[in-house]
């Protein structure tokens, strides 16, 4: 047979075509329902969260940092609770990465907070002496783009039906408004005012006063949210 | 033996050549600058942003995956496939036109990655990080060289696929059902109207997009980083030796097995994370069985070398083969023990897997790529080897480099998992984590030494590679088999 | 350190020797055979560009090993994994019960040494990243536990704004510390009196006599006359007691030099009293 399908090249392609592809779909296909599913309590990224995870794309802070707390003790003293699958419903890609050059990012809203950030994505060492983190000072100047970020929220809303503007806990409440662009954008900046205020530096508050998002104060605003 | 009235055309074999070592250098080049940015970090900042680790980390992984490896695919397709079939691409015209789009395409595409991947666009899934208007581009050069390869087997002279076939249309095959699936991506200007029109959203979301990205991750290992290296050992180890292939039942079971095992072990990246038990197990289980089918290869390699010692001492190309087997060996065992769960526990997240990818990478694909590329210049420019003796110290230092690459990753990321998870007489944590990255230092900068020898090792070869083009004594006919070098 | 005692280490170790020895001695068997070898075997009648193919059959112990692996996996799969009897959490929740019982068993009554031994471990990893791994706060980007306390900006602050309502975060009476006295009130003093008992307090309760007299009559009703928070209805002023520690821990800190995370639920009480232990040692 096989030396049959070495001189039937057709035969041999749709052989071997069929060999590889069953695979994938018995490993993904059984549970990915299951899997989307969010968990109790699970919203998705207001506006300035996004735009700040874009930000963590963009500079590929995944290339150092996982987010994903595997379930050893050693691991939860460290890091805090383990990671569950309901909780990345909303991350459109994961980040969970591959590679822990520095520490998991999953929940460090939970025990880091924005001065901390701020001094740290400034200057890693000043905070950590040791740190073999670079430093992120372009994000204290270059502006946040939320029209992208804007974009994609109302892309996965559309497409995905991430819940947007609902009540998603059933309290008669909008859970997380995205809306228009311009009530988005005030939103924004109302919630950026706050972080840049506890950073504690004039120029990232003077910007946002300006209508302006740092970089950093979005990026900020996502991992504080990590929890 | 040879068919004399054939002419192969190399014009395109050549052009990817050039661009496996431009892409080799540049690669590696990057590879060895965030090396050393890991032990001495003011690297980072000598081009302001442009140099922060993680602006040159997915430059790195792609300018190497995507534009050495595969340059080298490329060029050897194109020199192996008209020679096993017996066919010319002078023969036909669309064919030739075919390939020649095909490299610009390509060329072009990697030209925008580099360009894209540095002004911040990335989707930052592993292997994947292009953005969408790049993706259309790779599936039009995929397209054209799919066409090259079933155009080519089209008009064959010769009615059976040799085994490096086999392995070239199951790359083929493979990348193209893989990439596709995992780069299903929105576009999210087409749809809001506004923002950036190259920015895209996954289309999978949380443990769903993991599981889509690591079945891609692991199988874009297996079929850039295993199946078309094959396809080259197969044909060139030989070719230049002169033996016949050991044993055609070894080669037949080690292709079906491999094929047919490879897709299931992705789950071994994702092992202890939030996608269910049964599919992380089926992932260790699947990479324990991948050993055999993956050893199978490289044994009927050595076996093929049988008797050969004179050769093996001798032939400074036949030395590099004849290690790429091993250092493949070793890689398809480490992984596999790397995907026990106990063991993976330990050493997931550290560097003992960039470890075990550069053991894979350095010693197999980089050493088959460089032996596959020296074998085919002589008979591209009817010329000797232009020096045997740098081909030699070549291959010295950067099996150097490839041992100190792996053994102070091995130490580095053993050390480092074993401070995770170690505690004091009371159960506390014992380091805190910048204690476990500090202790580092020494083992990033020997890592960083082995890389500096092996790209040392890169330009000794494009100036083999030069001079074997422009200055070497010329030969009347092709070697049947040794390639013939100059002192 | 005890590291062999780990299994999950010992298996690492294990599973990085059998890569070595398995990879180097295969391959020492197969480089005995190039050396030492002869190549035979009956060549297959076809022939690709001069390369030609024995029909050689399989080498015999890798075809067992590989029947032997694909019967382990089946194997495995059907009867060794117990395939819905395993979890990883449930597998987590034992590690932590088994280690939880331990703990609690041996540290039962910690003595002194044994808690400052434990709390300089525990402050080292979740604390020395903001307060420093001598503890005086990496040049004011946090509390200073090195000296005494408090110092005169941050009494002043505190008694000009109170203490809750730092920021705009919101603690509904509740002082963000969760003392029986809930809030601070803001502008208890002003002006030079102010600064009098911010000098006096931030002081260990020495000097400014003015000061010690203004602290009598506008904070001792709440802070005690000696300052150490009449037994925990107010936070001490003069030492990082247990109370305090374990209130800041729990809930937290907004003030003049930023913000301190809440580590609830991530320490055990013992390791809380240790820390505190440990913190007061830095003062001594
Ligand atoms: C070269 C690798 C590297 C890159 C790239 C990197 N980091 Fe880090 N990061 C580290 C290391 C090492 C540490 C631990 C030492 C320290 O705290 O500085 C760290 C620590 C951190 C911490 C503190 C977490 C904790 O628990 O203490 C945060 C937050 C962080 N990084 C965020 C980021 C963000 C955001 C980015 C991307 C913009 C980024 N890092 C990029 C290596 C990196
Ligand atoms: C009504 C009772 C009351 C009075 C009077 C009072 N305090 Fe307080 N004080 C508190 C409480 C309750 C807290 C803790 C608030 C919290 O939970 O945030 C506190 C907190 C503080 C703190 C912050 C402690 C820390 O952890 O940083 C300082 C300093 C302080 N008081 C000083 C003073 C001084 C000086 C005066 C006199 C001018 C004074 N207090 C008067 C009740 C009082
Ligand atoms: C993310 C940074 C951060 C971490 C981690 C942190 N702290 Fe703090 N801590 C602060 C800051 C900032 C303050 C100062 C708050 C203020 O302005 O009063 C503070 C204040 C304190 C105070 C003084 C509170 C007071 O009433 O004046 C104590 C005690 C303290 N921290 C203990 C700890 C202990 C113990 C740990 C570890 C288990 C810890 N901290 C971890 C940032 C941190
Ligand atoms: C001179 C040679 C090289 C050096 C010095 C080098 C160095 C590096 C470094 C420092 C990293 C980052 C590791 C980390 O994040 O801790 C890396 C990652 C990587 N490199 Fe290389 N590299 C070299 C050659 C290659 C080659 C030839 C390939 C492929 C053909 C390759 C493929 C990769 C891959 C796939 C990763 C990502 C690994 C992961 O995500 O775990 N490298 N390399
Ligand atoms: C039998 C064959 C193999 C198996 C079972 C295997 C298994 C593994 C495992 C378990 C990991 C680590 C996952 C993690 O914990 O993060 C890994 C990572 C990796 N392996 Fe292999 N491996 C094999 C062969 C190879 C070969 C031959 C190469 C390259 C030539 C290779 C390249 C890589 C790369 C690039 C990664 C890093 C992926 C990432 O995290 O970015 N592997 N492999
Ligand atoms: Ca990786
Ligand atoms: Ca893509
Ligand atoms: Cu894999």
């Amino acid at each position: 047979m096989f030396s049959w399908l070495e001189k039937n090249p057709f035969f041999f392609a749709v052989g071997v075509f069929i060999v590889i592809a069953f695979a994938g779909l018995v490993e993904i296909v059984p549970d990915f329902a299951q899997q989307s599913r969010p968990v109790a309590g699970a919203k998705p990224y207001d506006l300035l969260k996004l735009a700040g995870r874009n930000v963590y794309i963009k500079d590929s802070c995944n290339a150092c940092h996982s987010q994903l707390i595997r379930p050893f003790k050693s691991e939860t003293d460290r890091y805090g609770m383990y990671s569950l699958n309901g909780e990345y419903a909303y991350d459109r890609p994961f980040l969970w990465g591959s590679k822990r050059t520095g520490p998991d990012l999953h929940r460090v809203g939970n025990y880091r907070t924005s001065d901390w950030h701020a001094n740290h994505m400034w200057d890693p060492i000043s905070v950590v002496p040791g740190s073999i983190m670079p430093a992120y000072k372009h994000m204290f100047t270059n502006e946040t783009d939320l029209e992208t970020a804007y974009a994609e929220a109302v892309t996965v809303k559309k497409v995905f039906n991430v819940p947007y503007d609902k009540d998603i806990d059933g309290d008669g409440k909008i859970d997380v408004p995205l809306g228009s662009f311009e009530e988005a954008k005030e939103r924004a900046l109302k919630e950026a005012l706050k972080v840049a205020e506890e950073t504690k530096r004039e120029d990232l508050v003077q910007m946002v006063k300006s209508g302006k998002i740092p970089e950093i104060v979005a990026l900020i605003a996502y991992l504080n949210g990590l929890k | 033996m040879q068919n004399p009235a054939i002419e192969y055309d190399y014009t395109v074999a050549k052009w990817f050549s050039y661009l496996a070592i431009l892409f080799g250098i540049i690669g590696m080049g990057v590879g060895v600058w965030i090396a050393f940015e890991l032990a001495f970090p003011e690297l980072n900042y000598v081009a302001g942003e442009y140099t922060l680790f993680s602006r040159l980390r997915p430059l790195h992984t792609n300018a190497v995956a995507f534009g050495f490896t595969l340059s080298g695919i490329f060029a050897t397709w194109y020199y192996v496939g008209q020679r096993v079939l017996k066919v010319s691409m002078a023969e036909s015209k669309f064919l030739m036109a075919v390939g020649k789009l095909h490299f610009w395409l390509y060329f072009i595409t990697i030209l925008l990655a580099v360009v894209t991947l540095l002004t911040r666009y990335t989707t930052s899934k592993e292997y994947a990080q292009l953005e969408w208007p790049i993706d259309i581009l790779v599936v039009i050069w995929w397209v054209l060289w799919g066409i090259s390869i079933f155009g080519l087997i089209g008009i064959r002279r010769e009615k059976t696929l040799y085994i490096s076939l086999w392995y070239y249309i199951a790359t083929f095959l493979g990348v193209a059902m893989l990439y596709l699936f995992n780069n299903m991506e929105v576009p999210t200007y087409f749809v809001a109207g506004m923002g950036d029109i190259m920015h895209s959203v996954s289309m999978y979301a949380g443990t769903n997009d993991a599981m889509v990205q690591w079945w891609y991750g692991h199988n874009a290992v297996a079929f850039v980083f295993t199946v078309p290296i094959i396809a080259m050992i197969y044909y060139y180890l030989p070719k230049e030796s002169g033996q016949p292939v050991y044993s055609y039942k070894l080669s037949l079971l080690s292709f079906w097995g491999l094929m047919f095992v490879y897709l299931w072990a992705g789950g071994h990246h994702l092992i202890y994370s939030t996608v269910p038990d049964w599919m992380q197990t089926m992932g260790s289980v699947f990479s324990v069985i991948l050993i055999l089918p993956s050893w199978g290869s490289a044994l009927n390699m050595l076996l093929t070398m049988k008797g050969e010692w004179g050769q093996l001492k001798e032939n400074p190309l036949i030395k590099f083969m004849v290690l790429a087997s091993t250092f493949y060996m070793l890689s398809t065992l480490e992984g596999p023990i790397q995907s026990i769960k106990s063991v993976n526990a330990l050493a997931h997240f550290t560097d003992w897997i960039p470890g075990h990818v550069h053991d894979g990478t350095l010693g197999w694909v980089g050493f088959m790529i460089i032996a596959a590329i020296m074998h085919m210049a002589p008979r591209f420019y009817k010329r000797e080897i232009y020096s045997k003796k740098l081909l030699e110290m070549q291959f010295w230092l950067q099996t150097t480099g490839i041992v100190l690459y792996f053994s102070s990753m091995w130490i580095a990321g053993i050390t480092q998992g074993m401070m995770w998870r170690a505690v004091d007489q009371y159960g506390n944590l014992a380091y805190s984590f910048i204690d476990t990255v500090t202790v580092l230092h020494p083992y990033y900068t020997l890592r960083g030494i082995g890389g500096l020898f092996y790209f040392i090792g890169l330009f000794m070869w494009a100036y083999n590679f030069y001079k074997t083009m422009t200055a070497a004594k010329q030969i009347e006919k092709e070697p049947a088999f040794a390639t013939p070098m100059a002192g | 350190m005890n590291w062999l005692s780990d299994n999950v280490n010992q298996l690492a170790l294990l599973g990085a020797a059998a890569i070595l020895i398995l990879t180097i001695g295969v391959t020492w068997k197969y480089f005995k055979q190039i050396k030492e070898g002869k190549s035979e075997g009956e060549l297959k009648e076809e022939n690709w560009d001069g390369i030609g193919e024995y029909k050689n059959n399989s080498p015999v112990g890798w075809s067992l090993a590989f029947i032997g692996t694909m019967i382990w996996g089946i194997w495995y799969w059907f009867f060794g994994y117990p395939l819905d009897a395993y979890s990883q959490i449930g597998e987590y929740n034992e590690e932590v019960k088994a280690y939880q019982a331990r703990f609690e068993s041996k540290w039962a009554n910690p003595t002194k040494e044994d808690l400052l031994g434990m709390g300089e471990g525990v402050y080292l990893v979740q604390c020395s990243p903001c307060h420093g791994i001598d503890g005086t706060g990496i040049e004011g980007k946090a509390q200073d536990l090195t000296k005494r306390f408090i110092n005169k900006e941050q009494v002043l602050s505190v008694i000009e704004h109170g203490s809750a309502a730092l920021g705009d975060k919101v603690m509904d009476g509740q002082g963000q510390l969760g003392y029986p006295m809930g809030e601070m009130p803001p502008g208890l003093l002003s002006g030079a009196d102010a600064v009098a008992v911010a000098e006096y307090v931030a002081n260990g309760f020495k000097g400014n006599d003015k000061g010690a007299e203004l602290y009598q009559s506008a904070c001792a009703s709440c802070h005690g006359p000696d300052g150490t928070g009449m037994d925990g209805m107010a936070p001490n002023l003069k030492e990082y007691d247990d109370k305090l520690i374990a209130a800041v821990l729990e809930h937290g800190k907004v003030g003049i030099i930023g913000t301190m995370p809440s580590f609830k639920g991530r320490l055990t009480k013992v390791q809380e009293k240790a820390v505190a232990t440990y913190i007061r040692s830095l003062s001594e």
